[in-house]
C-alpha cells in the first residue's frame, strides 16, 4: 500500500475567506463563500509563482507586507478576463449607426473621446476601432481612445495587441483580420501600430481611483459590473455618470442593467439594445 | 442545418460532424471537390459548405474557381483548412469564400462563423 504523497492539502475556510476579503477590498470583486472552490487553481498558481510549498505559506506571505508586485499578482489571478472581438455584435453595431450620429448632432466640433472602461486583453476598444475605420474613416483622427483595466497582465497584452489562432477566431470576421492585423507566425496575429498607437491603455481600478470630470463621449463599461455587488455598482455608476460629456453614451455589458441603482443617465434603446445617455 | 463537409481526412469529418451534432446541426461528407460537386448535383439539402485546401483529385481553390466560373451554386462556402497565410486567404476570399477557419478552432469559433455568415443565424 502507498500513499499518494503528493495529496494536495485542503485550504482552510480561514485561508479563502483571507484573499477573498483581499480581492474584495481591493477590486470589489466578490467571492462568496459557495465560489471559494473558484480560488483554489488562482491560489495553488500562486504556491509555483512564488516558489513556496504550499497555499498556507502564501497565506503566511500575504500576511506580512505586500509589496506592489504581491498585489497585482493577486489582482490578475483573481480576475476573470474572457472576452472576445465584436462581443455580441449589436454594441459595435450601435456605435456606428446610433451613437456617433447622435453625438455628432448634438455638437458640431470638438474630439470625441472614447473610453473602454474594463479593456481586459483589448479585443473591445479593437473592434471599437474596426467598426469606426469601416464607417466614419474621416473621424478617426478627431477622436480619443483610451482603455484600461486593474489588471496590468490583461492589458500588457492588449498594449500589443498580441493574439493567438484562437483569439482572432472568436467573433473577428476573416475580412477585418486580413485588414486590421499582421501575422508574425503560424500562431501569432499583431494588430497593425496605425490601431496599437491611436489607444492610450493605462492601469484603473474602477472601485478605487478618480475619475476625470465631463470627458467621455461614449463609454464602454461591459461585463464588470456583473462582479460587483449593490453599494459598489452604485458607486461606480455615479463616477461613471460624472465622467461623461453631456450627451454622452455608456453602453453595458448585454444583460447588465441599473435595475435596483439610481442614476440620472436616461434610457434609449435601438436595435433592442439599451444605453444609457447624459442628458445633453 | 446540414453542413457539407468537404475534406480528404475521415477523422477531421468525424470531428467536424460530432461538433455539429453538439449544436444541432447535420454533417454530411465529401472526400475532395470533386465529390462535393457530385454531392451538390444531386441534392439540394445544404445549407453551408466547409472546404478544405489540400487535397487529391480536387482541392479547395479549384472547387471554389471552378463554381465561381460555372456559377455552380449559392451556398456559402468557409474555408476550414491549416493553410493560414494571408496570401492565401486572400486567395480564397477572392475566389468567393465567406469566412474563413483556421485548424485548429473550438465548437464556439464554427458557431461564431456560422453567425458570421449572412442568412446562417
Ligand atoms: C469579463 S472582462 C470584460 C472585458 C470586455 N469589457 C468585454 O465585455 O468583453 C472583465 C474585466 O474587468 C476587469 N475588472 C474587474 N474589476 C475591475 C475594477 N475594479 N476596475 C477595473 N477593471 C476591473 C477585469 O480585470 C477584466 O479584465
Ligand atoms: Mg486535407
Amino acid at each position: 500500500m502507498s500513499i499518494a504523497v503528493s495529496e494536495k492539502h485542503e485550504i482552510s475556510l480561514e485561508i479563502y475567506k483571507f484573499f477573498a476579503d483581499y480581492i474584495y477590498n481591493h477590486s470589489g470583486m466578490t467571492y462568496l463563500e459557495k465560489d471559494y472552490y473558484r480560488l483554489e487553481t488562482r491560489l495553488r498558481s500562486l504556491v509555483k509563482l512564488f516558489e513556496l510549498k504550499s497555499v498556507n505559506e502564501v497565506f503566511d506571505l500575504y500576511q506580512g507586507s505586500v509589496t506592489p508586485d504581491m498585489h497585482a499578482v493577486l489582482i490578475n489571478i483573481s480576475t476573470n478576463n474572457e472576452t472576445y472581438f465584436f462581443r455580441d455584435i449589436v454594441p459595435f453595431k450601435i456605435l456606428t449607426e446610433y451613437l456617433i450620429p447622435n453625438i455628432q448632432e448634438t455638437k458640431a466640433v470638438g474630439t470625441i473621446n472614447v473610453w473602454s472602461a474594463a479593456a481586459s486583453t483589448g479585443q473591445e476598444i479593437y473592434s471599437i476601432l474596426m467598426s469606426l475605420s469601416e464607417k466614419y474613416p474621416d473621424l478617426l483622427s478627431k477622436m480619443t481612445f483610451e482603455a484600461s483595466d486593474i489588471s496590468c497582465e490583461a492589458l500588457d497584452k492588449a498594449k500589443l495587441g498580441l493574439y493567438n489562432g484562437l483569439d482572432v477566431q472568436r467573433g473577428l470576421p476573416i475580412a477585418q483580420l486580413m485588414k486590421y492585423f499582421e501575422q508574425l507566425s503560424d500562431e501569432n496575429w499583431q494588430v497593425k501600430q496605425e490601431f496599437t498607437r491611436k489607444v492610450n491603455f493605462f492601469k484603473f481600478n474602477l472601485l478605487k481611483e478618480e475619475y476625470p470630470k465631463a470627458k467621455y463621449d461614449i463609454i464602454y463599461c461591459r461585463n464588470v459590473l456583473i462582479y460587483q455587488d449593490m453599494p459598489n455598482k452604485q458607486l461606480i455608476v455615479n463616477k461613471l455618470y460624472a465622467s461623461m460629456k453631456p450627451g454622452g453614451y455608456l453602453v453595458l455589458g448585454n444583460g447588465e442593467s441599473f435595475i435596483g441603482l439610481e442614476t440620472k443617465l436616461k434610457r434609449e434603446t435601438f436595435n433592442n439594445l439599451t444605453v444609457y445617455r447624459r442628458e445633453p | 442545418m446540414k453542413v457539407l463537409i468537404v475534406d480528404d481526412s475521415k477523422a477531421i469529418f468525424l470531428m467536424v460532424s460530432q461538433m455539429l451534432e453538439e449544436s444541432g446541426h447535420t454533417g454530411v461528407w465529401a472526400e475532395d471537390g470533386q465529390k462535393a460537386f457530385e454531392y451538390l448535383s444531386g441534392n439540394n439539402d445544404i445549407d453551408v459548405i466547409l472546404l478544405d485546401w489540400n487535397m487529391p483529385n480536387m482541392n479547395g481553390p479549384e472547387f471554389l474557381e471552378k463554381n465561381l466560373t460555372e456559377s455552380f451554386t449559392e451556398t456559402p462556402v468557409i474555408m476550414m483548412t491549416t493553410e493560414n497565410k494571408p496570401a492565401n486567404i486572400k486567395k480564397a476570399l477572392s475566389l468567393g469564400a465567406v469566412e474563413y477557419i483556421m485548424k485548429p478552432f473550438t465548437n464556439d469559433i464554427l458557431n461564431g462563423k456560422f453567425e458570421l455568415v449572412d442568412g446562417l443565424a
